[in-house]
């Protein structure tokens, strides 16, 4: 009992020191190793077990890429290595991973987190820790919001209010439904998406109802029949692809014959492997590149050592992990031997980048300033991009 | 009103699930029957059935080819049939592994509870473990078209599969139970284990052979549930406990209790989705579960297997 309440007692004290020596040390120069260069890592946070593990894994190879590449190169005045984080896209067990990437002084700046759940649980402790963590993903519109004093915190995709947005307009001007019947996860980033999308909607005059269901529900044949007995012209899915793809088998065996659309959380080869032909013909909004649907020359050589390494080919979100990489990578590199997480925190703000997906350039908030949202469809049990919304309503 | 409209598409699901839950619910109240004994852990036999059932039809069907006619059937039967070996396998051994140790050690009825969870937690992490976390789907064995159409309700051949394999599979047992000799000893031990002994009857064998008819339904239950929606580590956590609750609904220790139990709560759950949001549908079950408890505490036909009523 006694050593229980030293241990409890003890623990948050142990916990600040490191933190605190983590603060002050920030970017030590690592061991090193021959060469007398410094080693530096980067960190990932995100989930690399869980149902929905295969968007973290697709980002984490697109970091270890980066790094692999930027090494190789051999002009980097430092050696790069990555450290992973597993939160397994769980709030519940973001700020865990956090700290692990916080406590490890060589770490000076953390691509992720991968869920906007676990990125608001995580992100004050990073915070506080003053290290940079540039999402590749995590689109909740709240994030960037400034009452929330995310002060660290950056993301080279556009918010889901961008692609609520985008999605309702393409939904109302290329597809020219009257009706949507709506769906959410319950999780931050359905239920956010969702809204957005709801609002658009309701602005551009077209009938929305709706339903929550809570990620993880196996059985979707009830909430199918709902979708069929509402009369809606179309249904859009706000969640991951976990769940998107037993709603999908559950539609197809109902009447329902309208047009199925869900988000960048369901844009995964996964979808199709899990949903069968019931995937078929469903639309993704994102805002995120397809480097497997790109012709860009680029994109083509991305895909192919991507491949190579990973023994899988990229799938969403992975050119968009190796962007934030490579973003963190010019930050550094002018650093030289000298590399703490506020320097890079500083070099981010002023960063202007080319990167495989975009512009990378941040505005204050954190947020990128480009705002591209694509469509992408299953054809042929293969995701095909059609294009960019705004491209496709003005053409 | 909600209830009205579209009560007939509603129904359907409803109670193709209920059956499922009315199989796995008869593995719970069997083994209460002769053990008195909840038995958590059945919820991984029926994990089990679904793995089994999945490798096996893997094997069989040739990938982005749905079979038709005599393979559809024969290819379903193998799954089935391989479902229900597997789930009675694992049942069997968890009897011989985790209780019957205890049985012989004359341990107190707290700690069976506690072997039962524990047995679950290892089971299923051990099926995460040797078969990954994602979820799988079992590959199409047929083409899942609509049969007919009842009062605007779309009937497809999957729940007809479904509903119509867990009906004959209980008729049979209700039949294995009252008519057979097996049957007999099931209920002796159930009414007075001591007697029964006396009597001559074997009552390890009994249980075991308890064990094994309960993992075949849920065995085979597992798979059907696959095909329906999909397998993974964690699949039989929420119907388990479900079909539990199904079997108390029903009168734990009654088989019939626990076929009317799992068919009425399937129902209860769909349709109450025609009224409420679909986040409320796992607690509709449990409510439904207390109220009956409120005002029936021995379950809607009594525990008549057991030594109570």
């Amino acid at each position: 009992m006694r050593r229980r309440m030293i241990i409890m007692a003890g623990a948050p004290v142990i916990a600040g020191a490191l933190a605190l020596s983590a603060c002050s040390s920030g970017g030590s120069k690592g061991g090193g190793g021959g060469g007398g260069k410094p080693t530096y890592t980067i960190g990932f946070q995100g989930p690399l077990t869980g149902p929905n593990a295969q968007l973290g894994i697709n980002i984490d190879w697109g970091v270890k890429l980066a790094v692999q590449q930027a090494n190789a190169k051999g002009d980097l005045p430092f050696t790069l290595k990555v450290k992973e984080a597993d939160d397994q896209g769980d709030p519940a067990k973001g700020p865990t991973a956090a700290q692990q990437l916080i406590g490890d002084s060589s770490v000076i700046g953390v691509v992720g987190p991968t869920f906007s759940g676990a990125t608001k649980a995580a992100e004050p402790l990073f915070t506080q820790a003053g290290m940079a963590s540039v999402s590749a993903s995590a689109t909740n519109s709240s994030l960037t919001d400034p009452a929330n004093g995310f002060k660290t915190f950056f993301r080279i995709v556009p918010p889901d209010s961008a692609q609520g947005l985008s999605a309702a307009d393409y939904m109302t001007k290329v597809l020219k439904v009257k009706s949507v019947y709506l769906i959410d996860d319950k999780s931050d980033y359905g239920v956010g998406l969702a809204g957005n999308i709801k609002s658009q909607l309701t602005a551009n005059g077209v009938q929305v109802t709706g339903d929550s269901v809570a990620a993880g529900t196996n059985d979707y044949s009830a909430v199918a029949t709902k979708v069929a007995n509402s009369g809606a012209q179309a249904v859009y899915y706000a969640g991951y692809y976990a769940d998107a793809a037993p709603l999908a088998k559950a539609l197809k065996n109902t009447s329902f014959t309208g047009k199925a659309m869900s988000d960048d959380g369901t844009n995964d080869p996964k979808f199709i492997q899990l949903g069968g032909s019931a995937s078929e013909g469903w639309q993704m909004t994102c805002p995120c590149l397809s480097a497997t649907a790109s012709s860009d020359e680029a994109a083509k050589k991305f895909v192919s050592d991507y491949t190579a390494l990973a023994n899988q080919p990229p799938g969403t979100y992975s050119p968009e992990g190796y962007d934030v990489t490579n973003t963190f990578i010019q930050v550094m590199k002018p650093l030289g031997s000298n590399v703490t997480r506020a320097k890079v925190v500083d070099g981010l703000r002023g960063v202007d980048y080319k990167g495989l997906t975009k512009q990378i350039k941040f505005q204050p908030n954190g947020e990128v300033t480009e705002k591209g949202i694509y469509v992408y469809e299953v054809k042929n049990s293969q995701i095909t991009a059609i294009g960019t919304v705004d491209k496709l309503i003005s053409g | 009103m909600c209830l009205t409209d579209h009560f007939w598409q509603f129904l359907v699901p409803g109670i193709t699930l209920g059956s499922l839950y009315a199989l796995i619910a008869i593995g719970y109240t069997l083994v209460y029957g002769v053990l008195q004994l909840i038995n958590f852990a059945h919820s991984e036999v029926f994990m089990t059935g679904g793995f089994a059932g999945l490798f096996i039809t893997q094997a069989l069907v040739t990938t982005g080819v749905t079979p038709h006619g005599a393979q559809s059937v024969l290819y379903t039967v193998a799954g089935l049939l391989g479902g229900a070996f597997f789930g009675a396998v694992v049942a069997f051994l968890l009897e011989r592994v985790a209780y019957r140790p205890l049985r012989r050690r004359n341990a107190p009825r707290l700690v069976y509870l506690i072997t039962a969870i524990g047995a679950s937690l290892f089971l299923f992490n051990l099926a995460g473990k040797l078969f990954g976390r994602d979820r799988t789907d079992i590959p199409e064995l047929y083409h899942n078209g609509v049969v007919f159409t009842l009062f605007g309700a779309q009937v497809r051949v999957q729940q007809l599969v479904i509903i119509g394999t867990a009906l004959a599979m209980m008729v049979l047992l209700d039949g294995v139970v009252h008519r057979t000799k097996l049957g007999s000893g099931i209920r002796a031990v159930a009414q007075d284990a001591q007697t029964a002994s006396l009597m001559g009857v074997n009552i390890n064998r009994v249980i075991s052979q308890t064990f094994v008819i309960g993992g075949l339904l849920g065995g085979a239950a597992g798979f059907l549930f696959g095909t329906y929606l999909n397998v993974h580590y964690q699949m039989g956590f929420l119907p388990g406990i479900k079909a539990f609750a199904a079997a108390v609904l029903g009168g734990i220790g009654n088989i019939r209790g626990a076929m009317l139990g799992g068919l009425l709560l399937g129902i209860v759950e769909s349709l109450s989705q025609s009224c409420m949001s679909s986040q409320w549908i796992d607690v509709v079950a449990f409510v439904v579960l207390i109220l009956v408890l409120m005002f029936r505490p021995t379950g809607l036909l009594g525990q008549r297997l057991g030594r109570a009523a």
